[in-house]
């Protein structure tokens, strides 16, 4: 079943010339985890706003979890998503950690009683639990994200957008992050669409697409995606290490294989070139 | 000038005497040398960004002084005293393009040197130098900057900062949320500035590719604390002390450790960039020293 469909598809900026989408067509399955790639402009931050109804399309058709689209259900449609934005200090509203997580759970009128189990388990989740009581604006940008993440886990969304959501993230933040998303998807079955430039969280993704001025260049699984090698720089994927190793080892005279190889893979390679001596 | 940046024994507490009392420095004392391009590192809430601020007097010492250059900052110092400080020291905040206003970029830019005294004459040459020099064409300089790109609002915010010709240039992950492409880009500029402009240069990153790659200093802060300084071989020498403080290697160190402990082969020093890893499993694999047969 697709959870979101979004059929000819058509938009503009008010102040462009240009289309940004023209006769644009996508169908996410319920429970995939898509990643969305594309170098800065490429589309990929207006297409995921266009589906949560925060930029209305000129004309075509989005529906998301069967709910056509429209000015009038753009509420019913938000309930299903939660957003999880790059910059962690455009998205705190509580004075304190707690409030913030418990904002979306009162505008969705939940029973107080409720309302503190699921802010306490959604806190507890992303290791967050022991700050509940902290000010926003003392936390870290890693801990506010964390905080965010928190905020939509508690509101029990059918599909998680995450806009770079893990690109202001520490290593072991942006790991931790990604652990949380993966039994979100594997274990609740949650829909997650990832807009991102990183391979570690795009090679999670069970599908890449590729977007390039509003145009889908390419809709494929993560390994075909990575073999394209030091040029997927080009269309906004950080290239893997093994890939960046190839080319510098090309430079001294190594003849490299052609195939994609995972870290594991280039160094099993490398290991028999070597025992080859 | 000599623009060195010495802590000595600098404490910094949040909301002192009150419930929500917080120590974010701890008898930091640390060295930023001259002409040095040191790269400020450490765990989700170590410190980093309180430490940062204390680099132009947006926050002063609760106890302890900070030397940068000439100018001391105590906890005493006043607000006044610290004109001069700012005009040395440009930072580059996260998602500085956040804080564009101006009608065109040439104005934008322009603003600060008009702030700090110059003609409205000499900030549009300055002006118009720093765009060249952030690589922004000028046919933008007359649109507004927020017709740009987000790559290119960065760059004009960056030129904003440069326009104050500061001597030692902060940044705080100047790169999130471009693309790798932007990335690379934005980093070779920063580089290419600190030489031709012989700048002191501080990077905050979670990006230990780019502190490999990039900087010749590093400072390890750890809850507030200094936990250690050095260069980067001396700091990413010991994996195990990495990884008790949560920290990781370069990706071209992780791969090195790999293939030593799958091959036996063993480098001569721990390889922190591709370019070194490269060369020095052709040196090996060409019979460079370690060769056995």
């Amino acid at each position: 079943m697709d959870i979101v469909e979004i059929k000819n598809l058509t938009f503009k900026y008010p102040q462009q010339e240009v289309q940004n989408f023209n006769n644009f067509n996508l169908k996410i399955k319920k429970g995939e985890w898509l990643a969305i790639i594309g170098h800065n402009g490429s589309g990929k931050s207006t297409l995921v706003r266009l589906i949560d109804g925060l930029l209305a399309p000129e004309s075509g058709e989005i529906t998301v979890s069967g709910i056509k689209l429209t000015p009038e259900s753009v509420w019913d449609v938000r309930s299903k998503i939660g957003m999880v934005f790059q910059n962690p200090d455009n998205q705190f509203v509580g004075a304190n950690v707690e409030d913030d997580v418990a904002f979306g759970l009162e505008n969705a009128a939940i029973p107080r009683e409720e309302m503190l189990i699921r802010v306490r388990q959604a806190l507890e989740r992303v290791g967050m639990w022991e700050f509940a009581d902290h000010e926003p604006v003392r936390l870290s940008g890693g801990q506010k994200q964390r905080v965010a993440l928190a905020g939509i886990i508690a509101l029990k969304p059918e599909i998680i957008i995450l806009d770079e959501a893990t690109s202001m993230l520490d290593p072991e933040g942006r790991q931790s992050v990604l652990e949380i998303i993966r039994e979100l998807n594997q274990v609740e079955h949650l829909t997650v669409i990832s807009i991102t430039h990183d391979i570690d969280e795009a090679s999670n993704a069970q599908r890449v697409v590729v977007l390039d001025d509003g145009k889908i260049v390419q809709d494929d699984i993560p390994a075909k995606i990575f073999s394209h090698g030091a040029s997927l720089v080009k269309i906004g994927l950080e290239p893997p290490f093994s890939e960046k190793l190839k080319e510098e080892l090309i430079k001294q005279e190594i003849k490299v294989p052609d195939e994609y190889l995972t870290k594991e893979g280039m160094v099993d390679w490398l290991w028999q070139l070597f025992s080859k001596q | 000038m000599a623009m060195a940046i010495i802590f000595k024994a600098v404490n910094y507490t949040y909301q002192p005497n009150t419930p929500f009392e917080q120590q974010a420095l701890e008898n930091i004392s640390a060295e930023i040398p001259t002409g040095s391009y040191t790269a400020l590192i450490g765990h989700t809430g170590s410190g980093k960004s309180t430490f940062l601020q204390h680099l132009n007097g947006l926050l002063r010492p609760t106890s302890g002084v900070i030397h940068v250059g000439k100018q001391i900052i105590t906890p005493e110092t006043k607000n006044k005293q610290l004109g001069e400080l700012r005009k040395h020291v440009g930072i580059v905040f996260q998602f500085p393009e956040a804080q564009l206003f101006e009608e065109t970029v040439i104005k934008d830019i322009a603003f600060a040197p008009k702030n700090f005294g110059k003609t409205e004459e000499e900030a549009e040459t300055i002006a118009r130098r720093m765009a060249q020099q952030v690589g922004l064409d000028d046919e933008l300089l007359s649109k507004s900057p927020f017709e740009l790109s987000g790559g290119q609002m960065r760059r004009v915010a960056i030129a904003g900062i440069l326009a104050m010709e500061p001597e030692i240039l902060v940044l705080d992950e100047p790169t999130a949320g471009l693309d790798p492409q932007g990335r690379l880009e934005i980093m070779e500029m920063f580089k290419r500035l600190k030489e031709e402009q012989n700048l002191t240069v501080v990077l905050v990153t979670h990006q230990m590719d780019d502190v490999a790659k990039y900087a010749d200093n590093v400072i390890v802060l750890e809850k507030g604390k200094q936990i250690a300084s050095g260069t980067p071989s001396e700091i990413f020498a010991q994996p195990n002390w990495l990884v008790e403080h949560h920290l990781a290697l370069p990706k071209a160190g992780e791969f090195a450790l790999e293939f030593e402990k799958k091959t036996g082969y063993k480098f001569a020093t721990l390889p922190l960039t591709e370019v070194s890893l490269a060369r020095q499993i052709a040196s090996l694999l060409h019979g460079g020293g370690v060769h056995h047969g």
